[in-house]
């Protein structure tokens, strides 16, 4: 037995165990067993993610599991990738998941089973072998998941919508998966990974081409890519934070592992079977995604629900590197095919840590104030300082600046897609300037929505007396913050240390040799001209800064310093509803993309009983609504509604009428079977 | 845009030529500002006539800012303070106030008579008094309300352009 399967039989086991310590310690002490429980075995999942990502692997066969099909799991690097990340991010979730569900009323049973078990499906996803254990896991993962988003239901009503929404969309993506992963078995000796592989190469274009696009939207649907993410902003916000988390960190990224899974190693990607088209459309949805997610979030105001487009914005990110790795392995440039898949990779392991650190002080926030509208927060530096830095450090890592660790991640991606230009032939030639554009326009946006984030709703002054009173959260959330925030820095700082490894588990899912080359603390892009050095950078950005700092302080003291009150206009007392607020920061932006948004808003005056010249009221609305939802999905749900509602007549009631509808259709079955024979 | 292009062009300029420089004596604080003077107006209690008058000084026509003055939005960014009116119950305070935000070196001018001896206003029950009872003042304009000329030259001792 090697270290992978020992490391995943310990993940498995210590999850099931920790399911059954939810459901069977006294209340007390449920919390800690499940969360200490569920880090061991998020650890366990981790060694085994990176076990396999530098050239262990394993499969194990249970034939007698299920029916049928049996169960099979293979570890590999790809899925080792993503068994690593699910890992890193229970480890986090599962010490905050301690204080969080003490303080939040979230210690019952059902939840506290329910958690180990949504992580332990996540972790046995990226190693499932086969059509029926990919399944199974899938369904089992969806369920899990379902359950914990429900889990607030009798508080807030907006919680039962948010289930009934993510529950209907997973189950349709579970059907598409379904249809075709079917159909690719139905092609093959049987449903075993090494059995498509060997089918793929027979397949006709139409086949395969219908694989791709049913598991696509299936898996595309889970990864919350537009159109199909309208679950994502209402599930991740409504659900525990612990479990926005582990949502928003983990499981979607689950969904871009089907599409590479499938894709490149199933269907092969990269060999004469593979057409251009699947990649420019997962390139072009990548890139709509971006957009879109990230400026749903530039204007939102709720803070959960910021994440969660932001969430959408990433995984747009990541899609957009893996369709131009997809683009350039099927015209034969295999390095630019690695670069921009390892960019890809790299991107999804730093959203992880860096999404989990924000839901995580998002929800430390949230459960101190019981305020999720960022015009409500405000002045949470005073009270809760550690949430706040761990916010601040998660902000700068998802705004693709430097010192942050999505920069480099980005800038891994904008290299492969500009290096892309004179290589490929013209659908590439189009698409890989828009491309870099639309990167760029989202990079700009996420700074944006992350210092309206942070300064809004951390800095200045608090905005309710909720905000003024919020104290900072216990030790265990602090701890699975800080482990976040360590994860954060580590990947800014020091991504050489990771990036052999993803570079050669990119290489190798493309079917390319190793893309990068570190050297000492830089990277170098191999086949390409390029280099960075994340730490010399920062440690140049530091100095740069300390300099600036120290001449600004020397230059003042040179004259002599005079306190003065500050300037409130002459008027005074200064008051939070002076402060910019989440709305007015977004107002610019709202109106140069009014084209896109199309934001509703209307004012209501209403005049003095007196004399209509004095004011008594004035009211201010503004509603962005989702469009892409309001068009695609408003006409399916009110024709579904017609539908049922026409049905409905056929039903008033009376007996006497289903006797005759059952009398009427045994005649007509009786005079068909006349007629035919 | 076009349409504003070619006004623009075809009105050319109007501003009248700079008369002689003014002789009167400059207040000491304005030779420390070095000939580019910021200000902020303050309206302490006026009619708005003297309002209409800045508004002519710093037009196209006398153009103030051609002899390096500027009216800029806060007393923060300000070298100068321009008060009109008399001072009213409600604005003495805040007036004190934007006085001790303008940074030194700092000059204040009372601009028409209602800011120099409450004018008409003297005496009414509304009234803390002119400007010169609440923050020190440097430089009078006369007139109700002055001509845009005069606010010019006051100007322009300021900035001793």
């Amino acid at each position: 037995m090697n270290l992978v399967l020992a490391a995943l039989w310990t993940a498995v086991g210590v999850g099931g165990l920790s399911a059954v310590a939810g459901l069977l310690t006294p209340g007390r002490f449920r919390p800690a067993a499940v969360g200490v429980s569920v880090t061991v075995s998020g650890a366990a999942a981790l060694v085994a993610g990176v076990a396999a990502m530098t050239g262990q692997s394993a499969a194990v066969v249970l034939p007698d599991l299920l029916p049928l099909s049996g169960v099979l799991f293979t570890v590999d690097a790809l899925g080792g990738v993503f068994l690593a990340i699910t890992g890193g991010v229970a480890v986090a979730v599962g010490i905050y998941g301690i204080g969080y569900c003490r303080q939040h009323g979230l210690d019952g049973r059902g939840v506290q089973a329910v958690l180990p078990l949504f992580v332990t499906a996540m972790v046995l996803v990226p190693v499932a072998g086969s059509v029926g254990t990919l399944l199974l896991c899938w369904e089992l993962m969806a369920l899990t998941s379902l359950l914990l988003v429900i889990a607030e239901h009798q508080g807030r009503p907006a919680v039962a919508q948010a289930g009934r929404w993510y529950a209907v969309m997973t189950h349709l993506g579970m059907v598409a998966i379904l249809i075709g992963l079917l159909v690719f078995a139905a092609n093959a000796v049987d449903g075993s990974f090494p059995a498509l592989r060997e089918a793929a190469g027979g397949l006709s274009p139409t086949v395969a081409g219908l694989i791709f696009v049913a598991t696509g939207i299936g898996f595309g649907s889970k990864a919350g890519i537009v159109p199909l993410h309208a679950w994502l902003p209402r599930a991740h916000p409504e659900a525990p934070s612990n479990v926005s988390a582990l949502m928003s960190a983990a499981m979607v990224n689950l969904g871009v592992y089907g599409i590479i899974r499938v894709g490149f190693d199933l269907l092969g990607g990269a060999a004469d079977g593979a057409a251009t088209w699947w990649w420019l459309l997962v390139l072009t949805l990548g890139a709509a995604s971006a957009i879109y997610g990230i400026l749903q979030a530039a204007i939102g105001t709720n803070l959960k629900r910021l994440l969660g487009y932001s969430t959408t914005e990433n995984m747009g990110l990541v899609l957009v590197g893996v369709g131009a790795a997809g683009m350039f392995a099927t015209s034969g440039d295999l390095p630019l095919a690695g670069l921009a898949m390892a960019a890809a990779l790299l991107h999804l392991v730093n959203h992880a840590a860096f999404k989990t650190l924000l839901f995580q002080s998002a929800g430390s926030a949230l459960a101190a104030t019981g305020r999720r509208d960022l015009d409500d927060l405000g002045g949470l530096r005073a009270g809760m300082p550690g949430t706040t830095a761990a916010f601040g450090l998660g902000a700068l890592a998802a705004s693709a600046l430097p010192p942050g660790a999505a920069f480099v991640s980005e800038w891994l991606l904008l290299q492969a897609l500009i290096h892309g230009l004179p290589t490929a032939g013209t659908s590439a030639a189009i698409v890989m300037p828009l491309a870099v554009a639309a990167v760029a326009l989202t990079a700009g946006l996420a700074v944006a929505t992350f210092v309206k984030a942070f300064g809004i709703g951390f800095l200045a002054r608090p905005r309710s007396p909720e905000a003024a009173r919020a104290a900072e959260s216990p030790a265990s959330m602090l701890t699975g913050m800080g482990l976040a925030a360590a994860a954060c820095v580590g990947l800014a700082l020091l991504p050489t240390l990771v990036l052999p490894t993803i570079g050669a588990v990119a290489g190798a899912t493309v079917g390319a040799t190793d893309p990068l080359q570190i050297d000492g603390m830089t990277i170098r892009l191999v086949g390409v001209a390029g280099s960075l050095s994340p730490l010399m950078l920062t440690i140049t950005l530091v100095i740069g800064l300390a300099a600036t700092l120290a001449g600004v302080r020397a230059q003042a003291t040179r004259r002599a310093a005079r306190a003065a009150r500050l300037w409130d206009c002459g008027a005074g007392p200064l008051s939070a509803r002076m402060e910019y607020t989440a709305t007015s920061f977004a107002e610019p932006l709202q109106r140069v993309f009014d084209d896109v948004l199309r934001a509703e808003q209307d004012v209501d005056v209403t005049h003095h009983e007196e004399s209509s010249y004095l004011v008594q009221t004035i009211e201010y609305r503004r509603r962005v609504p989702d469009r892409i939802e309001r068009r695609l999905y408003e006409p399916v749900l009110t024709a579904m509604a017609a539908w049922g509602r026409a049905g409905r007549r056929l039903a008033p009631g009376s007996v006497h009428r289903y006797l005759g509808y059952g009398f009427y259709a045994l005649c007509g079955l009786l005079i068909l079977l006349v007629v035919t024979r | 845009m076009l349409g504003l292009w070619r006004k623009i062009r075809a009105t050319g300029r109007v501003a009248e030529p700079a008369p002689a420089r003014p002789t009167g004596d400059a207040p000491v604080a304005a030779k420390e500002l070095g000939g580019s003077v910021q200000i902020r107006h303050v309206d302490a209690g006026s009619c708005n006539g003297c309002e209409v008058e800045i508004g002519a000084a710093f037009g196209p026509v006398c153009d103030a800012e051609r002899y390096g003055a500027r009216l800029v939005a806060s007393p923060r960014h300000a070298d100068a303070l321009l008060v009109t009116g008399v001072v009213t119950r409600n604005m003495a305070e805040p007036l004190r106030r934007t006085f001790e935000a303008v940074p030194y070196p700092k000059v204040v001018v009372a601009v028409g008579d209602c800011a120099r001896n409450c004018g008409v206003f003297a005496g009414a029950y509304g009234v803390v008094g002119a400007v010169g009872d609440v923050v020190p003042v440097d430089l009078e304009i006369p007139g109700c309300p002055p001509r845009p000329e005069a606010i010019v030259d006051a100007v322009r001792r300021l900035t001793g352009r």
